[in-house]
């Protein structure tokens, strides 16, 4: 049951490993960005921030840099996430999406892109909307029945969950076949090629408050997961933790799948990973979890970017790797007791 | 004698079914308080009551003469501790990492535990001569040990109250006698007032020094148990022909007729 490494030698090895990877990853792509240049551009930065920039400069400061920051944040964001979530709902087996969140995303986008204004704000922000409004809906369905608190609100997520997506096939069923349909399907198999600073700027607040909370909450989790009788006899108020964390994790994952749309798998598998590295203890694999989804997003868009000569949306990356990552996962600990 | 927890007249419902009504007894310091009464009697139910886990319809409950009412949650966990009913296993906690948890209600919202509390935890798992599990999976160790690890949550919450929920539940032989024969230790040495729901009136007549029997949602008796558990007592509350066997301290309560006198 002990860890050969330490948590704090863990994190720290897991972040000079997103370091690199972040270098790897901005420097590959159709231009290739040489870590000379972006030396070179740096110096140019602060010795004469007003001159001319070459394309090469564009593409790394308006397309690189921004897509590959956002990679991090989201796959730290879903991450993280997940973990809560698992935690929360004393379920290894839950993602973010459980109270409809992503359902309820994707219904909004879709909406906005068959809207005839054709302004991508309109579509981030009904589909960040609707995102918040199927998780309160699911709370609030749940808050009316009002027994078996945890159960119910996984259910109440269903039915949310499925009402969006009726609700999004309806939208598809009407739009236009030729331009609106693909679109919608592009939009749901999630890729950060259209990122910008905009979105970039809108995550990292959201993204920061929000991880630094759960590793401020790390032990209260752990005393959550142990179920509300257990956690009230232990003076918590679980309805209250619960409304909290399932906030902020709504906040942050809206925000992802408003402007990534969905990228399946990582609020799914990272937790386990994170879990098998550093022990289950939350205040220990919460920042295990938050740095590992960031590598494995950027690594994944990376990917998406270079494989072929068209961009390949980075959900299918992500599930394609995720589902036999967790097939394995499942094999691994199937001894310790959780599965 | 001083109180340590006395509940006057109280009552609950869940939606139109009134499960109990009238309950009020007292616990003593330094003793262990049995509370019997067959299935579905209300003795959980009673149990979180008295922790404010369920907020009874009315009636008040005391501690140490202070009405519940006032306590904050994390008052209450600082004076009552309880030995959950049900058993969750969700993630591979370290043994010592759950016997931690007891620590929560002294420590800050954000602060994680730290090495203080982690050797109070030790201590506790070592007064249950269980320190041998301190790093073992909690999900793979047996039913029995988990109790036990459990009940060194309690300690290490260091809560003048402990109440017991079926504690013995799934128990073997071994770790039923283990398990109640630590906690009348503790309860006497420490001065804690003990209050359990037990299944068997045997165990209770072993191990307990007041008996509550609770019957169709009222206190049918109450006191000390060489009063309170007598043959008619018994067979009142289990609606089962009984007698007692043996003398003194190995007293059994037996079926007269184990095959025929069975009433449901």
């Amino acid at each position: 049951m002990r860890h050969p490494l330490s948590t704090r030698s863990l994190v720290l090895l897991l972040t000079a490993v997103l370091m690199v990877s972040f270098i790897l990853s901005v420097s590959s792509g159709r231009v290739p960005i040489r870590f000379s240049d972006m030396i070179r551009m740096a110096s140019n930065f602060f010795q004469n921030p007003e001159g001319a920039l070459m394309s090469k400069d564009l593409v790394f400061l308006w397309v690189r840099l921004p897509r590959c920051l956002m990679a991090v944040l989201a796959g730290s964001s879903l991450a993280v996430t997940g973990a809560v979530y698992q935690a929360l709902f004393r379920n290894p087996l839950v993602s973010p999406d459980i109270l409809g969140v992503s359902a309820g995303c994707t219904f909004g986008a879709a909406l906005g892109l068959v809207l005839p204004f054709n302004s991508m704000y309109l579509v981030h922000f009904l589909s960040f909307g609707f995102g918040l409004m199927a998780v309160a809906l699911s709370m609030g369905l749940a808050r009316v029945i009002s027994i078996k608190p945890v159960i119910i609100l996984v259910l109440a997520g269903m039915v949310v969950m499925s009402f969006f997506n009726a609700l999004l096939m309806v939208v598809k069923y009407f739009s236009d076949p030729y331009d609106e349909l693909p679109s919608i399907i592009y939009w749901v198999m999630g890729s950060l090629s259209r990122i910008t600073w905009d979105n970039v700027l809108v995550l990292a607040p959201f993204a920061a408050a929000g991880i630094f909370l759960f590793i401020l909450l790390g032990f209260r989790l752990n005393i959550l997961s142990m179920g509300d009788i257990q956690a009230r006899s232990l003076g918590m108020n679980p309805s209250f933790f619960r409304v909290i964390l399932i906030a902020a994790s709504s906040f942050m994952v809206a925000v992802c799948v408003a402007t990534c749309g969905q990228i399946a798998w990582i609020g799914l598998v990272i937790p386990h990973l994170a879990r098998t590295l550093a022990g289950p203890e939350h205040e220990r694999m919460i920042p295990v979890s938050a740095l590992l989804g960031g590598i494995f997003l950027l690594l994944a868009d990376s990917l998406a970017r270079t494989l072929s000569s068209a961009e390949i949306p980075v959900g299918i990356i992500t599930a394609l790797t995720g589902a036999p990552v967790f097939a394995w996962f499942m094999f691994r600990n199937r001894s310790s007791g959780w599965i | 004698m001083d109180l340590m927890l006395e509940c006057i007249d109280l009552k609950f419902q869940y939606r139109n079914k009134i499960v109990f009504a009238h309950i009020s007894f007292q616990a003593l310091p330094g003793r262990f308080c049995a509370i019997l009464g067959r299935n579905g009697s209300g003795k959980t139910t009673l149990i979180h009551c008295l922790n404010h886990i369920l907020n009874p319809l009315s009636g008040r409950i005391l501690v140490q003469g202070r009405d519940m009412a006032s306590f904050g949650r994390n008052d209450i966990a600082r004076t009552i501790s309880l030995l959950p009913q049900e058993q969750i296993d969700i993630f591979p906690y370290r043994v010592l990492d759950v016997v931690v948890m007891g620590r929560a209600p002294f420590l800050k919202m954000a602060a994680r535990p730290g090495e203080k509390d982690y050797a109070i935890a030790e201590k506790a798992l070592r007064q249950l001569n269980a320190q041998d599990l301190s790093l073992r999976n909690f999900n793979r160790i047996s039913g029995g040990e988990r109790q036990i690890v459990l009940l060194a949550r309690c300690l290490a919450q260091a809560a003048p109250i402990m109440l017991l929920d079926e504690p013995t539940n799934h128990l073997d032989f071994n770790h039923q006698h283990h398990l109640l024969s630590s906690m009348g230790r503790l309860c006497r040495e420490k001065g804690i007032s003990v209050v359990a729901a037990m299944h068997d009136p045997n165990l209770a007549a072993m191990f307990a020094d007041d008996v509550i029997m609770i019957k169709d949602g009222r206190v049918m008796a109450k006191g000390v148990k060489e009063k309170v558990m007598t043959e008619e007592n018994i067979s009142t509350l289990y609606d089962m022909d009984i007698r007692k066997v043996g003398r003194k301290a190995e007293t059994f309560f037996s079926p007269r007729d184990i095959f025929l006198n069975c009433r449901l």
